[in-house]
């Protein structure tokens, strides 16, 4: 019994000859990604984790990111926010000062990419948000970028594709008053349809709550009001229900949608209702062609379906955040340096070529990019139908 | 005075557990708060050298155990880090100081029971202060530690010593962000939901408390509307009123247009630094064991094991049940401000379901009726949840399995039944008293 304290002092010995073999030798950047693993919404952390690790495996195997010649190693810090917004600020606070890390790519959701924001803004860190559409973001926040545009972009484009390709005078609009992106993007849509056709063009703009599963009043009042075609920004589950009941009360006139309609998932649960309907988006899958196809080929050949909005757009961020450290020249190994070399260089992105369009950041750090029209088939696939650009 | 044995039995045929702890029998709180000084300014001088010293890139942010965790292999450079920096110190002193601690202890103590208290909780502060000012992330840690030792024992004075079942907490801690950050972003910050600001910025500080009671208040005011009806129930059926205002507040203020609606409000000005969080949460736990320990505590006690028996014994049940539901929400709403201001983001969702299992936890874990378990609670379980993230998704297999643990062989928590009474704790230990105690 009383060799018990040598022995284990004898260990301890041990490992700590042993323990530099465990440093982590030589320089390598370390790039954070803030995504909800766990939470209410798993897929959205899914996707985003796949994406990362796709583009990990990628600057492996090129031998890591070349800066000024050199070559460096590259580091993923996944941290789990939960999809909660404290969490993202603990893991945010935790990336930035213990794990060092150079840029954080995510939150996904407005809900925390908004609050990890203003941390990784205190701390002078560059973060970009893949999904956030919230404009308070980025906003006065000088090392905070996005890789989507905003509802503001995204109501007018939506506007204007209807009276284009429609001519129509009159529209209504369909939203939950409860989710903070549906009842933003209907503000906006509503102010722009009223900048082309004049007040009181929006002939319905009637309102729901989430989880609500019967329409027919809101869509009565709506058939009955004149309008020529309906703008409805809501999430798959509930088009799946919207588009049939308005069909079964015989409106036979357009409904159009924003880009939380892309999801595989809505053909599944719509079926034909849906077939020959219009929404916008970040980028459409099918008939995609050059590197976009690629991406789709590479990840649903590794894991097994087609990713959706959240990884491609993920896929963008990381990189931009690659060209960016690319572009910086030179990495002094001072942390805060790099840290705003790399802010500079992402603010002064021209035509970045992503798979989801070009972009170049505004002085707030959103992007200016393309939105997509695209037009569901009788096949049930979405089909590019046109892209409209700022 | 209760005395204390003065013989020990000889070392050898006792328990382990005795033979470690009998040396610092004789130290006082004192002693042990100055040797955590010394640890701290020690990890403040050597630390960084140190940690390189024994292979780690950084100094172990909270006590290595991420480091074990994330890398096994450099377990011995953490273990060696927290046995020289932390614990050698802490125990040298706790051992060599004992005596001359005692006398002050006793010199503080003649001083006048106030002093010594206010003494000690100094000591400890700037012992918390400077070992959190090594690194943003400690810091942080220990801020949203504080507010959840606030909610907890809040939540605690319901359903442990009242003995209900409340569901309507995080709706509490709802209305007191709200209060806070509206009183805030109104009067000292150019936004856009309230316009411009209404007061120099300069006076936001030290106007903030009133803000933070503003939040209590608001809250309490809101306890007042649940308790008018519902307190002719009991058991399931408060639950489920308590559980139906939770929901009410959160559609609420998602469809209050002028407080943000679903996407919250943000940018609320940095107000809940560390000592402003450690005082008001000192202050919330000093009036709240006070409150548990007065007559209103006591019978509160009382109607949990027998109402009729507390209302034949001259209890006003209904009196003391409003007081305490009134007084518990006041405290969930200043922690939400704190909160609010703390996060710099509020969202309705925020206070869903989700903060309140959250809650019900730490307040199960560490222990119903108990101060001290709501201050254990509410610690281990936000450090666990920090420490552990290295195992990913397994933190929510582990952390659960250590709550059925302890459900299963301390069926009401780890510290239950225990208040604090704090001039006992900073007296002094000596077996031979010259000084004394009061």
């Amino acid at each position: 019994m009383r060799k018990i304290p040598y022995l284990l002092l004898a260990a301890l010995v041990a490992g700590m000859i042993c323990s530099p073999l465990a440093w982590s030798k030589g320089k390598s950047i370390k790039i954070g990604i803030n995504a909800p693993i766990t939470g209410d919404n798993p897929k959205v952390g899914e996707g985003t984790k796949f994406a990362a690790e796709m583009w990990l495996a990628d600057v492996t195997a090129a031998g890591g990111i070349e800066v000024g010649g050199s070559r460096y190693p590259v580091q993923l810090v996944i941290e789990d926010n939960e999809y909660k917004p404290e969490s993202a600020v603990k893991a945010t606070t935790k990336m930035i000062i213990e794990d060092e890390i150079l840029v954080m790519v995510g939150p996904q959701a407005s809900s925390q990419a908004v609050p990890a924001g203003g941390v990784a803004d205190s701390y002078a860190t560059p973060m970009i948000s893949p999904w956030s559409t919230n404009p308070n973001t980025t906003k006065d926040r000088p090392y905070v970028f996005r890789g989507c545009f905003l509802d503001p972009f995204q109501g007018p484009v939506v506007a204007n594709f209807i009276k284009g390709e429609f001519g129509a005078v009159k529209a209504a609009v369909l939203y939950d008053v409860a989710a903070d992106y549906s009842k933003g993007l209907a503000e906006e849509f509503k102010k722009a349809w009223e900048g082309i056709n004049g007040p009181g063009s929006v002939a319905a703009f009637e309102s729901f709550t989430t989880k609500d599963t019967d329409f027919s009043s809101q869509l009565t009042k709506i058939k009955n009001s004149g309008a020529e075609v309906i703008f409805t920004p809501q999430y798959y589950s509930e088009v799946a229900l919207i588009v049939p009941q308005a069909r079964e009360l015989g409106w036979d006139k357009p409904i159009v949608g924003s880009d939380s309609w892309g999801s595989a998932d809505l053909i599944k649960l719509c079926g034909p209702a849906c077939f020959g309907l219009y929404f916008s988006t970040h980028y459409a899958a099918a008939g995609a062609a050059g590197p976009t196809r690629e991406f789709i080929d590479r990840y649903q050949a590794k894991y097994g379906y087609v990713p959706d909005d959240v990884a491609a757009l993920t896929w963008d961020s990381l990189r931009i955040v690659q060209a960016a450290i690319e572009q910086t020249g030179k990495l002094s190994g001072k942390i805060e340096n790099d840290r705003a070399a790399v802010r500079d260089a992402m603010a002064k992105i021209r035509e970045f070529e992503g798979i989801t369009g070009k972009m170049t950041f505004t002085e707030e750090g959103d992007p200016s990019k393309c939105a997509v029209i695209v037009r569901i088939t009788d096949q049930g696939e979405f089909a590019f139908h046109k892209s409209v650009c700022p | 005075m209760r005395a204390i044995s003065p013989i020990t039995p000889p070392a050898g045929k006792r328990p382990l557990r005795c033979r470690i702890f009998d040396p610092f029998r004789e130290t006082p709180l004192l002693a042990w708060l100055f040797g955590a000084g010394l640890a701290v300014l020690l990890e403040h001088l050597l630390g960084e050298s140190f940690a390189a010293l024994v292979g780690l890139a950084k100094v172990p942010v909270l006590f290595g155990l991420m480091i074990i965790l994330s890398k096994p292999l450099l377990f011995p450079g953490a273990l060696l880090y927290v046995a020289v920096i932390y614990l050698l110190p802490l125990v040298t002193v706790a051992l060599l100081l004992a005596r001359p601690a005692n006398t002050a202890a006793a010199a503080l103590l003649r001083l006048g029971p106030a002093v010594s208290v206010l003494f000690h909780l100094a000591l400890f502060y700037a012992v918390l202060h400077f070992w959190a000012e090594i690194s943003g992330y400690r810091e942080m840690t220990v801020k949203f530690t504080l507010i959840a030792v606030l909610l907890t024992l809040s939540l605690n004075l319901i359903n442990g010593y009242m003995g209900e079942f409340s569901c309507s907490h995080p709706g509490f801690m709802a209305l007191g962000a709200y209060g806070a950050s509206i009183f805030s972003l109104s009067l000292f910050v150019n936004d856009p939901l309230f316009g411009k600001a209404l007061l120099p910025a300069f006076l936001g500080p030290w106007l903030f408390p009133l803000g933070l009671v503003g939040g209590g208040l608001l809250a309490a005011l809101g306890a007042l509307l649940i308790a008018i009806p519902s307190f002719k129930t009991r058991g399931d059926y408060l639950a489920i009123i308590s559980l139906a205002f939770l929901f009410i507040v959160k559609s609420l203020l998602e469809n209050l247009p002028f407080v943000g609606g679903p996407r919250g409000m943000g940018s609320q000005p940095d107000y809940a630094s560390l000592p402003v969080v450690f005082a008001w949460t000192a202050m919330g736990v000093w009036i709240m064991n006070n409150y548990v320990r007065s007559t209103l505590g006591r019978s509160l006690n009382a109607i949990r094991d027998d109402e009729a028996a507390a209302e034949a014994m001259s209890v006003n049940t209904r009196h003391t049940k409003m007081t305490a539901f009134m007084f518990a929400a006041f405290w969930a709403g200043v922690a939400g401000g704190l909160f609010a201001h703390m996060m710099r983001f509020i969202n309705p969702a925020t206070f869903g379901v989700q903060r309140l299992a959250e809650m019900l936890a730490m307040v199960y874990f560490g222990g119903l009726n108990s101060v001290y378990g709501s201050i254990v609670g509410a610690v281990s379980l936000n450090l666990l949840g920090e420490v552990l993230r290295p195992l990913e998704l397994f933190k929510w297999i582990f952390i659960p399995l250590l709550l059925i643990l302890v459900m299963i062989f301390r069926p009401t928590g780890l510290l239950a039944f225990r208040d604090f009474d704090a001039v006992r704790l900073v007296q002094p230990r000596s077996r031979d008293r010259q000084g004394g105690a009061p």
